[in-house]
C-alpha cells in the first residue's frame, strides 16, 4: 500500500501558469524518493503541498490514509517533517536543545520526558556536544543537523528534504547526505523525499521523479531515468558522471553494466585482459 | 557584525541566568521605572552600582555593555544638540560665537543620557541572561490575566521572542546589504539629501524583501513542526519561583521605593 498518494494535484501562485500542474504519483513506505527538476519546476511547491503548507486547490494528496486538508493537517504534521533549504530561517529555539524541544512541545510530549528524547536525537545526528550552543553559531552542516534532529525527535514516518544541502559547503553537503543515506538505511521505515539538484544523490534513491514546468516528466527507478539521457537533455538536465561514462563506451559498442565507477573499471579490466 | 549585542542571548551559566524569567521581567521593569523617577545623581549612582553587581553576577563583561551603547551614540549627540538649542535656562556655561550654551541644557541632556544608558544596560541584562523561549514564557505568564478579555497572550509573547531572536540576524543582513550596495557605488555617508534618501531606499527595499522572505520561511518551519497559534502545548522549561527569585524582586522593589522617596527627600 502506498504511504503517500498524489492525484492530479495542481497549484498556481498566479494566473499566468500552474506551478504544479496535474501531478500524480505514489510513494511507498520506507522508500527514498528524489525529486529533480530545474528551478521553478514545482519541486518545492509540491513539497509544501504534501506538508500542508499550501492549500490544495485541485486534486488530492493522501498521507497515511488521510487526505491533506485543514481537518487532518495537525495530525499529519505529527508524522511528517520537512527540512528547508536555508538553515538560518528555521530556528525557533535559542539553543540547540531548545530548538529540538520546540516540536516536542507542540506535540505535547511531557516536560520530564523531553531531555532524554533531545539527548537521543542529538546523539543520532552527532550534536551531543553542542546542545547548549546557539544554532546561529554553528556551521551550515551542523545547523541542518539541528533541524534534522528537531524533526527526528518528533518521530515522523516521512521526512521531506527541500534542497537541504544546496546552501552548504562541500563538507556540510557530505555530512547531510551521509545522514540522509543512514536514515534511509536505518531500518526505521522512515520514508524520505528529497528535493535535490544533486544528480549523484539521485543514484542512491529508490525512486526518482522528474518535474518540468510543473508537470511530471518522468517517474522511474533512477537507473531507468538516466538510461534515457536524451530525454533528460531535452529539458537540459544533467546526467550523472557514471552515465556519461557508460554513454561514451556505448558509442564504441562497449556495454558496461556496473552501477558504480569501480565496477565499471573492473568490467573494463576484465574485458581488456580477455583481448 | 558579531559584536552586535543588543537583544542577544548569551548562553552561559550564571546566577542571573538561573533566575526565573518572570522574576527577571518583573524586577527589571521595576528597575526601569526606578530609572525614570529620580532627579538626584546619587540615586543614579546607586542604581548603576546595583546594576553593575547584577552584570557581574551575570558574567557579562563591561565591553559587551559598552558595545550595546554604540547604536545610541548618534541619538545622544542629537539630544545634546536639540537641548543646547532649546533650553535657555540656568547659567551660561560657554559660548560659541554669539550662541550661548546653558548649564541646564547640558544637565538635562546628561539626565536623559544616563537614563537611556541605564535602560539599555537593564534591557541587555534581561536579554543576555534569558533565552528567548524563557522570555516568551515569562511574558506570556505576565499577560495571562488579559486572556480574560481574549487578548492573544501567547501569540504576542511568541512575536516578541522571535523579534528579539532576529534582531542580530536582521542587523547582520543590513550590514551585508549595505556592503553589497557600497560595492556597487552607493554612498551612504556623503552627498545631497536626495542622494542620501535614494541610498537609504536602496538599503530598505531589499532589507524588507529579505525580512519578509525570512518571516515566511520561519512561519513555514514553525507550522511544519506542528505549531498552531493558541493550541495547547507542553513546556520544556517549566517555570518555578524560588527564594532567589523573590529576593531579586524584593531588591528591585526596594530600588524603586528608594527612587520614589528620593523625589521628596533629596
Amino acid at each position: 500500500m502506498s504511504l503517500i498518494v498524489i492525484r492530479n494535484v495542481s497549484y498556481a501562485y498566479n494566473e499566468t501558469r500552474n506551478a504544479v500542474d496535474g501531478v500524480s504519483f505514489d510513494v511507498k513506505k520506507g522508500d527514498y524518493v528524489t525529486i529533480i527538476g530545474h528551478n521553478g519546476s514545482g519541486k518545492s511547491t509540491l513539497a509544501k503541498l504534501i506538508a500542508g503548507l499550501l492549500p490544495i486547490k485541485e486534486g488530492k494528496i493522501i498521507v497515511e490514509g488521510k487526505e491533506v486538508n485543514e481537518e487532518n493537517i495537525a495530525e499529519i504534521r505529527t508524522r511528517l517533517g520537512i527540512v528547508f533549504q536555508n538553515p538560518d530561517n528555521q530556528f525557533i529555539g535559542s539553543t540547540v536543545k531548545d530548538d529540538i524541544a520546540f516540536g516536542l512541545e507542540n506535540k505535547q510530549v511531557r516536560s520530564q520526558d523531553m531531555d532524554a528524547i533531545i539527548k537521543e536525537y542529538a546523539e543520532k545526528v552527532g550534536l551531543t556536544a553542542f546542545l547548549n550552543y546557539e544554532p546561529q553559531n554553528l556551521s551550515g552542516g551542523q545547523k541542518q543537523r539541528v533541524a534534522i534532529a528537531g524533526i527526528l525527535a518528533m518521530k515522523p514516518d516521512i521526512i521531506i528534504f527541500d534542497e537541504a544541502t544546496s546552501m552548504l559547503d562541500p563538507k556540510g553537503k557530505k555530512e547531510i547526505k551521509k545522514l540522509m543515506y543512514d536514515l534511509a538505511a536505518s531500518g526505521d521505515d522512515i520514508t524520505i523525499i528529497s528535493i535535490t539538484h544533486d544528480i549523484e544523490e539521485v543514484l542512491q534513491s529508490d525512486d526518482c521523479i522528474v518535474l518540468n514546468r510543473g508537470k511530471l516528466f518522468m517517474h522511474d527507478k533512477p537507473e531507468k531515468v538516466f538510461e534515457d539521457a536524451e530525454k533528460l537533455r531535452q529539458i537540459e538536465l544533467d546526467v550523472p558522471f557514471i552515465e556519461k561514462v557508460r554513454e561514451v563506451f556505448a558509442k564504441r559498442k562497449i556495454r558496461l553494466k556496473a552501477n558504480d565507477l569501480e565496477g565499471m573499471v573492473e568490467e573494463l579490466c576484465r574485458s581488456g585482459s580477455k583481448h | 557584525m558579531s559584536n552586535l549585542v543588543f537583544g542577544k542571548y548569551i548562553p552561559i551559566d550564571s546566577l542571573m541566568h538561573k533566575l526565573d524569567p518572570r522574576a527577571k521581567l518583573i524586577g527589571l521593569f521595576l528597575m526601569i521605572a526606578a530609572v525614570f523617577v529620580p532627579k538626584s545623581w546619587w540615586i543614579f549612582l546607586l542604581i548603576a552600582l546595583l546594576l553593575s553587581i547584577a552584570l557581574l553576577l551575570a558574567k557579562i563583561g563591561i565591553r559587551m555593555i559598552v558595545q550595546s551603547f554604540k547604536p545610541m551614540i548618534m541619538m545622544m549627540i542629537f539630544l545634546l544638540v536639540i537641548n543646547s538649542l532649546t533650553v535657555r535656562t540656568g547659567d551660561i556655561l560657554f559660548t560659541i560665537g554669539t550662541f550661548a550654551v546653558y548649564k541646564d541644557a547640558i544637565l538635562n541632556t546628561m539626565f536623559v543620557i544616563v537614563r537611556l544608558l541605564l535602560m539599555i544596560s537593564i534591557t541587555t541584562l534581561l536579554t543576555a541572561t534569558t533565552n528567548p523561549l524563557d522570555l516568551t514564557l515569562g511574558i506570556e505568564w505576565l499577560l495571562t490575566p488579559l486572556k480574560v478579555i481574549h487578548f492573544p497572550a501567547h501569540e504576542v509573547a511568541m512575536m516578541v521572542s522571535i523579534a528579539l531572536r532576529f534582531i542580530p540576524t536582521i542587523i547582520e543582513e543590513t550590514m551585508r546589504i549595505m556592503n553589497a550596495q557600497k560595492s556597487r557605488g552607493v554612498d551612504f555617508e556623503n552627498g545631497k539629501l536626495s542622494e542620501k534618501i535614494s541610498a537609504i531606499l536602496s538599503l530598505i527595499v531589499p532589507l524588507f524583501s529579505v525580512a519578509f522572505e525570512r518571516a515566511y520561511e520561519l512561519a513555514d518551519a514553525m507550522e511544519a513542526r506542528g505549531y498552531v497559534p493558541g493550541a495547547e502545548r507542553t513546556r520544556y522549561h517549566v517555570l518555578k519561583f524560588r527564594f532567589l527569585d523573590f529576593l531579586f524582586m524584593f531588591i528591585c522593589t526596594a530600588i524603586l521605593a528608594v527612587s520614589i522617596l528620593s523625589r521628596f527627600y533629596l
